[in-house]
């Protein structure tokens, strides 16, 4: 896989994101990243402002129409087939999960989890820990076709261990990597190399 | 005394609760429930001593087959069934139990001691052929899921024995036990290793926890509800968790399973109904919600089933609330001596005040108000601005300082830097668990989803109010509020109270000695709550403070810190608690510093 590529594809997933991040999620040297981000910036391909980098249009729509000649392989790859189908029906249960944590029944009225039950919190967190071993199986298939979906592996269970650790914003914190927030961003990657659309 | 069947196993007869480190949390809890003079589903437990047995022999201790065939004879002479035979069969559930709870222990087994035989005996005791065929499905599925740990596909319902131990053989690459004894030996071992898995090893290094504590197995009768006319089984909470009301609230499903209760397929009665068909129940319910809502010092949500006319109570804990019912019940448990004030100003955080005194609609504005477009309300507050259809759009818009909202047909990781621009977010498509959903409720914003496919077209660059609470986009911007704490009883004593205790003086703007504060108004870094402690750092000769991210918890710690006198917000609540709590950790980490 070129580097291009890559940058292309982790700034399509991180939109408005520096070089360290695209390098950490898809496991690229930063200066790599940086070097090839520099080239891209003065072939107009992507645009940088105060220290971000962004996809410009054209790049974005190019972007787009390389999924399908690149990831035949990966495709067609059961083990990878399968581990996707895995995720799909993990992410089910992760956006049931997630919405537990930020909301609680109260005789059929959804109200905000302001987490002061830690019971409830805790319960809900072992039950994160348990939807993860099911995802590290997913992701150990997709990886033995396409190696770097272990960073992904990797960096949820980090996330989930802040949790389990009492940091309860690496749940879903919409503003760090949290385990939310890289699920969704697996869920992309993969989204665009299925060439699938989000239900929604 | 309890029953010891030896060395490894202890049953409980309800005569004192064996000391929690020995028996675990879950056994503990059973025993406590016992002791209160409740009747609970009879229960043996394997010790944590026989968990430090085995994983130090890498095997069963010795002894400890034999202990746990008496205790299981034991569980069939008080239930009256009898384990992996008819007519009465006998199902059990086991848990693990550790001292303290921790992530990564196994989850519960349910409805072990099913198989063929078994199956049938139960088909005809609840004349329901199909609760039995699915009570062995579903055991089937979780005794392979957790115990195999195997990932076997879900079973099909209408496929035979055969097929599901097939399937299963499949996925966990060996043939599966048919006999419950021998399931049951499989499952307490489980337990065992999973006090090793690296979930529960993580976790305890991190937290200093001993490697040596070891978890308890307890193993349960289960009860059914579903036998007779005078089976059931319901929930219920000792004050109405939406309320406050302090009168018990539940609901009672007849001749039902406790899943048929969550499923939400049954339409459950009222407790009321219960209490014309089964009197004496009814007040034995509504004596034990009394003790149980005592011992525990908190409102209590409790399970419980009833089969044939007996009452078996399953779990108790502390109800989870509505912020309005928080409120009033904090007030109310420390009025009726159940609690002090200062507990009670614990009971709610200064989240739950700020959403229930976070600005509305005028009710009078709602009355004229046209609606744009409706959908499920999935992030409560109100927004109002301008709508944007593209996320980059509505960055740069609200960069330049104007109000906008973010209409989209779905969101996406994409869309991110959008939403946290936006007053609010509304989108096409998706329910309570999507993407905008999940984000809004994250980053605190106003949203409703699912409005329905072309529904936000037409309203790109008009000026709506969003209702995140009711689901609604209205033309316009309309007139919002403010309720006051003074609206709310129960909040204006929790008030008096905070104020009399706080380290830090809140004073609303319109005191005279809110002119005497430093505005940080101005100050970008102080609008930032995770750097407004640098700010306070560098005033010199301030006794108060008003403006930027002050009110926040970060705001009044950062003044605690520094030793300012006052800060001036409004509404005073949210930081008066934030002061308590703040103060009460600094009590508890004196307190254990003392102790090292």
């Amino acid at each position: 896989m070129n580097e291009t590529h890559l940058v292309l594809h982790g700034l399509a997933i991180k939109k408005h994101a520096t070089p360290e991040s695209v390098a950490g999620i898809l496991g690229l040297d930063v200066s790599v990243v940086r070097t090839t981000l520099d080239k891209l910036v003065e072939a107009k391909r992507v645009v940088e402002a105060q220290g971000k980098y962004l996809l410009a249009p054209a790049a974005r729509m190019a972007l787009d129409t390389e999924y399908t000649p690149l990831y035949e392989d990966v495709r067609a790859n059961s083990a990878f087939a399968s581990g996707y189908e895995e995720f799909e029906r993990l992410n089910a249960t992760l956006k049931q999960l997630i919405t537990e944590w930020q909301t609680f029944d109260v005789r059929g009225h959804r109200v905000p989890n302001d987490h002061s039950n830690k019971d409830y919190d805790r319960k809900l967190i072992d039950r994160l820990g348990n939807l993860h071993e099911r995802a590290e199986r997913a992701l150990d298939r997709l990886a033995s076709a396409l190696p770097r979906f272990s960073i992904y592996r990797h960096k949820l269970g980090a996330a989930l261990e802040k949790a389990e650790d009492g940091e309860i914003a690496w749940v879903s914190d919409a503003k760090i990597e949290s385990y939310h927030t890289l699920w969704f961003e697996l869920h992309e990657d993969l989204l665009r190399l299925m060439r699938r659309e989000r239900d929604e | 005394m309890t029953i010891h069947f030896g060395e490894w196993t202890i049953g409980l007869n309800g005569e004192g609760a064996p000391a929690r480190e020995l028996i675990g949390g879950k056994a503990w809890s059973v025993a406590r429930m016992q002791e209160l003079g409740l009747n609970v589903p009879p229960a043996f437990v394997v010790t944590t001593r026989a968990c430090g047995a085995f994983l130090a022999g890498h095997a069963t201790p010795p002894g400890l087959e034999g202990e746990i065939a008496a205790a299981v004879a034991w569980l069939e002479e008080r239930t009256g069934r009898r384990f992996g035979g008819g007519p009465h069969p006998l199902l059990v559930s086991v848990r693990s139990g550790a001292p303290v709870s921790m992530p990564g222990m196994m989850d519960t087994v349910l409805n072990l001691g099913i198989n063929d035989e078994t199956e049938a005996a139960l088909a005809e005791e609840c004349s329901d052929l199909a609760f039995a065929r699915n009570t062995h499905r579903r055991f089937l599925e979780l005794y392979a899921h957790i115990v195999l740990k195997a990932h076997a596909p879900a079973l099909d319902d209408g496929a035979s024995l055969e097929a599901w131990h097939a399937t299963i053989a499949a996925a966990a690459g060996a043939e599966v036990s048919r006999e419950p004894r021998e399931q049951l030996r499989r499952a307490v071992r489980a337990v065992f290793e999973s006090w090793n898995s690296r979930r529960a090893r993580r976790y305890r290094q991190h937290h200093g926890i001993s490697d040596d504590l070891g978890t308890a197995v307890t193993i349960q009768a289960m009860v059914f509800g579903n036998l007779d006319a005078h089976s059931g089984t319901g929930v219920m909470f000792s004050r109405n968790p939406l309320t406050g009301e302090p009168t018990p609230y539940g609901e009672y499903l007849p001749r039902a399973q406790g899943e048929d209760v969550v499923s939400g397929k049954f339409t459950p009665e009222p407790l009321s109904a219960l209490a014309e068909e089964l009197p004496e129940t009814h007040a034995d319910l509504l004596a034990a919600a009394r003790t149980l809502e005592r011992a525990g010092r908190d409102v209590q949500d409790i399970e419980f089933t009833i089969e044939r006319g007996q009452l078996f109570f399953l779990q108790s804990r502390a109800a989870k609330l509505a912020p309005h019912a928080a409120a009033r019940i904090a007030v109310d448990l420390a009025r009726e001596g159940l609690i002090d004030e200062e507990a009670a100003l614990m009971r709610i955080t200064p989240d739950q005040v700020r959403i229930l005194l976070a600005p509305h609609i005028k009710r009078s504005a709602l009355h004229d108000a046209v609606t744009l477009a409706s959908g499920e309300g999935a992030s409560p507050g109100v927004g109002i601005g301008v709508v944007v259809r593209d996320s980059d759009e509505a960055e740069q818009r609200a960069h330049a300082r104007e109000a906008v909202i973010l209409a989209r047909p779905t969101t996406s990781p994409e869309d991110l830097h959008g939403m946290i621009a936006s007053r609010a977010v509304v989108t096409e498509q998706g329910g309570s668990t999507s993407h905008a959903a999940v984000v809004g409720r994250a980053l605190g914003l106003p949203c409703v989803v699912g409005c329905g496919k072309g529904s936000l077209e037409a309203l790109a660059g008009r000026t709506v109010t969003v209702d995140g609470q009711a689901g609604k986009v209205y033309e316009g911007a309309l007139a919002i509020e403010s309720p006051d704490a003074s609206d709310h009883q129960a909040l204006a004593t929790l008030g008096e109270w905070a104020a009399s205790r706080s380290p830090l003086r809140v004073s609303p703007p319109t005191s005279p000695e809110a002119r005497e504060a430093v505005d940080l108004s101005d100050n970008d870094a102080a609008a930032d709550p995770t750097r407004i402690g640098e700010v306070l750092r560098g005033l010199t000769g301030a006794r108060g403070a008003r403006g930027g991210a002050i009110a926040s918890d970060e705001g009044v710690c950062a003044a605690l810190a520094v030793g300012l006198e006052f800060i001036v917000a409004e509404p005073v609540l949210p930081p008066l608690l934030s002061a308590l709590r703040w103060k009460s950790e600094a009590a508890s980490s004196a307190d254990s510093n003392e102790r090292v």
